[in-house]
């Protein structure tokens, strides 16, 4: 098979079913059907996908293949296609393989759904997976703005899964608007690009008035897409959809993909030394309001939906730093680990049917064999020296200090302290705090929800030796090195663990650091900000807007029409209806004619 | 030709003229429909006067030809003309215009 082949069989393939279970009702409602056909696409789209690795690594050259899409007057505006070369390849496959691993795990998870409603999901989720490789894959800004919209409608569809709770009904429209809010960035972004350049290449950076206009409006939309601060607040209300959906969408890929725009189109940003900069402190202010946000909260799915947050705030800040393999790597090992921490998650509320860590008490001897691989993912995560995020967080650390940026780095290396702090802290009370009612009937999960966890375990474990193949694939050198700021990160997590379990863990101390903050972010100060803004601000000037709207704009109109009406009440006289009248008229005409005539001839 | 024999063509112009402005001033002031109708004949003579005078000034019969063929077309314009009298008096019971103002606005 050529590479070309391969990659459109990476798409292809859930693109079939997808149409084969939109089309094809019966199959739909079957359920369990529907899910292995899914998921056995899933799983071929993964073993393509890593087989066009195989060739990237092997030293295939970069390849793009387009078709016209927008043709106007002979000029093509507009492509659609491939493009394949280290990046797109290598994000292809933790893409799919995460994907393939969620299918799997949601065929045991979601086994109790009604049968159409299992139909539903899995068609929804095939069709996750071309989008998110169209996006990956896409040769230019604008194919990749169309799959980006097709994943966030993806993200809708699924976060309102259970639509007949009001709570997932109104999580799936919040997250809908706020990233479509931030999407009208991306798209002024791409209109502005392509007035200047005329063209939606990755490549070429925007001409001078424009040059950091571009590239700040297409961050907006990454804000949103990749929840960094004040545009975070759609992805801890998207926890309403099914565990798997939160493991696959919200934490491994889609949440993900703001971070591949910035990589994709680097040569952009790269003109732009001031956004660089914002972006390096946003992502550290991100990574530190989240990791606070995290350790006060009790849902399991909240505390890693805050550290998904967090997480990606790091990966924000790295490429702020102009390093692009500092956040590349780390999306890539986050992806596993934290795909298999939602995953976990979600074997424990499988287990007790409960989103509380506090009803999770003593999980550890019920459900020993996700407890581990939990834990193994909350190490990942924690930068537990030798696990996965331990090299990509001390990587992006790295980059950041070489790059001179103290102060986002001061507040990054706060994070990773209170990232170990919480991490430990849902460890301690779900898994060996005091045994709870709920989990006292506990059942291990069945082998379709440990497999795919196992896969991601083994990944966050080692994933991290995955950093010299990456760095390979950019040609670009990476050699690990423990520095000062490594030993710092490495002391902080350890010293965040050693705290946690103290404080959760032995109990040996019950202090309270700051007892209002508790208080102040449970109330949801972000929220209270947006609403207030639209309340006090957007309200006001809609109400004015329409105003003018109506009696203005409408005014004018209005009064047009309603001149002509009156003119034409007023003409109305002249027509008598007497047709002695009428020859007059044409009489006197006629006399004038001839008049016109002969004075105009005479002079 | 035999041009002296009668009076000269701008006597037979006024006279034409003067039938015409007798048919306009008809047409404008009478109301009976059919008074209207005789008015509208007076203006076509006037027109056929015109045409034979000139015709014979120029001393050919050119005028003449078409002085009858207007008077055929005339025939049936008041053919149609009557007709379309009879039917108004028969839909509304008098032939007074300035009872047909149906298209007053």
């Amino acid at each position: 098979m050529t590479t070309l082949s391969l990659s459109l069989a990476v798409l292809g393939m859930p693109l079939a079913c997808f149409v084969l279970l939109a089309l094809a009702w019966p199959l739909r409602h079957a359920g369990r059907v529907a899910g292995w056909l899914s998921a056995g696409t899933a799983v071929a789209s993964f073993a393509a996908s890593a087989a066009l690795l195989a060739r990237v690594l092997g030293g295939q050259g970069p390849l793009t293949w387009t078709v016209p899409w927008l043709v106007h007057g002979g000029r093509t505006i507009a492509e659609l296609g491939v493009h394949v070369d280290g990046i797109s390849a290598s994000m292809l496959a933790v893409v799919t393989l995460v994907a393939a691993s969620v299918q799997v795990y949601s065929l045991g998870y979601m086994a109790s759904e009604p049968k159409p409603d299992q139909g539903r999901y899995f068609a929804w989720h095939s069709l996750f997976i071309v989008a998110m490789g169209g996006l990956v894959l896409a040769p230019d800004l604008l194919q990749l703005f169309l799959a980006w919209e097709l994943v966030g409608l993806c993200s809708y569809l699924l976060i309102g899964f259970y639509w007949t709770k009001p709570s997932a009904g109104r999580a799936a429209v919040k997250a809908f608007w706020v990233t479509k809010f931030a999407d009208m960035g991306l798209l002024l972004g791409l209109v502005v690009l392509y007035g200047a350049t005329g063209a939606f290449s990755f490549e070429q950076a925007a001409p001078d008035p424009v040059t950091t206009l571009v590239p700040a409006l297409l961050f907006v939309g990454v804000m949103g897409k990749s929840a960094q601060v004040p545009l975070h607040i759609w992805l801890p209300d998207a926890m309403e959809g099914p565990t798997p959906v939160s493991a696959l969408l919200h934490a491994a890929t889609m949440v993900a993909a703001g971070v591949f725009l910035v990589v994709r189109a680097y040569p952009l940003f790269e003109a732009a030394p001031a956004l660089l900069t914002f972006m390096a402190w946003l992502g550290a202010i991100t990574a530190l309001v989240a990791a606070v946000t995290a350790v006060v909260q009790d849902d399991i799915k909240k505390v890693l939906a805050y550290s998904t947050c967090s997480q990606l705030g790091y990966m924000v800040a790295a490429l702020g730093s102009g390093s692009l393999l500092g956040g590349y790597f780390h999306l890539t090992t986050h992806a596993f680990f934290k795909a298999l921490l939602f995953l976990g998650a979600g074997a424990a509320i499988h287990a007790v049917h409960s989103n509380s860590i506090h009803d999770m008490g003593g999980l550890w001897t019920k459900t020993r064999a996700s407890a581990v691989l939990f834990i193994a993912g909350a190490l990942a995560l924690a930068g537990f020296p030798l696990f996965a995020g331990f090299f990509s967080k001390d990587l992006a650390l790295e980059e950041l200090a070489h790059a001179g940026h103290w102060g986002p780095l001061g507040l990054l290396l706060a994070a990773a302290g209170l990232t170990a702090f919480y991490m430990t802290r849902v460890v301690a009370i779900a898994f060996f705090g005091p045994p709870s009612e709920k989990a006292a009937h506990a059942h291990e999960a069945p082998a379709t929800m440990l497999l795919p966890m196992a896969v991601l375990g083994l990944l966050a474990v080692g994933g991290g030796l995955s950093g010299g193949t990456l760095a390979g694939l950019w040609g670009q050198p990476y050699h690990f090195a423990l520095t000062p700021v490594g030993i710092a990160a490495t002391l902080v997590g350890l010293g965040g663990i050693g705290l946690g379990v103290l404080r959760y863990g032995t109990r040996s101390w019950t202090g309270d650091l700051l007892p209002g903050l508790r208080a102040f972010i449970l109330s949801g100060p972000v929220d209270r900000f947006w609403l207030g803004a639209w309340r006090q601000g957007l309200l006001p000037v809609a109400r004015a807007v329409g105003w003018f709207d109506r009696y203005v704009i409408d005014g004018l109109i209005n009064l047009v029409g309603v001149a002509f009406l009156d003119a034409g009440r007023r003409v109305r006289a002249l027509q008598t209806g007497r047709a002695q009248d009428y020859v007059l008229a044409v009489l006197l005409g006629v006399v004038a004619f001839v008049a016109w005539g002969v004075v105009g001839g005479a002079g | 030709m035999s041009l002296a024999a009668g009076p000269p063509l701008v006597a037979w112009l006024l006279l034409a003229a003067a039938l015409f402005c007798v048919g306009v001033y008809g047409v404008l002031t009478r109301k009976n429909l059919v008074a209207i109708l005789l008015s509208v004949e007076l203006m076509a003579n006037a027109v056929n006067l015109n045409l034979v005078a000139l015709g014979r000034y120029q001393g050919e019969l050119l005028g003449q030809a078409v002085a009858l063929f207007g008077m055929a077309l005339t025939v049936a314009e008041v053919g149609v003309g009557l007709a379309i009298v009879i039917l108004v008096h028969r839909r509304r019971q008098g032939i007074d215009v300035d009872e047909l103002s149906g298209l007053s606005g």
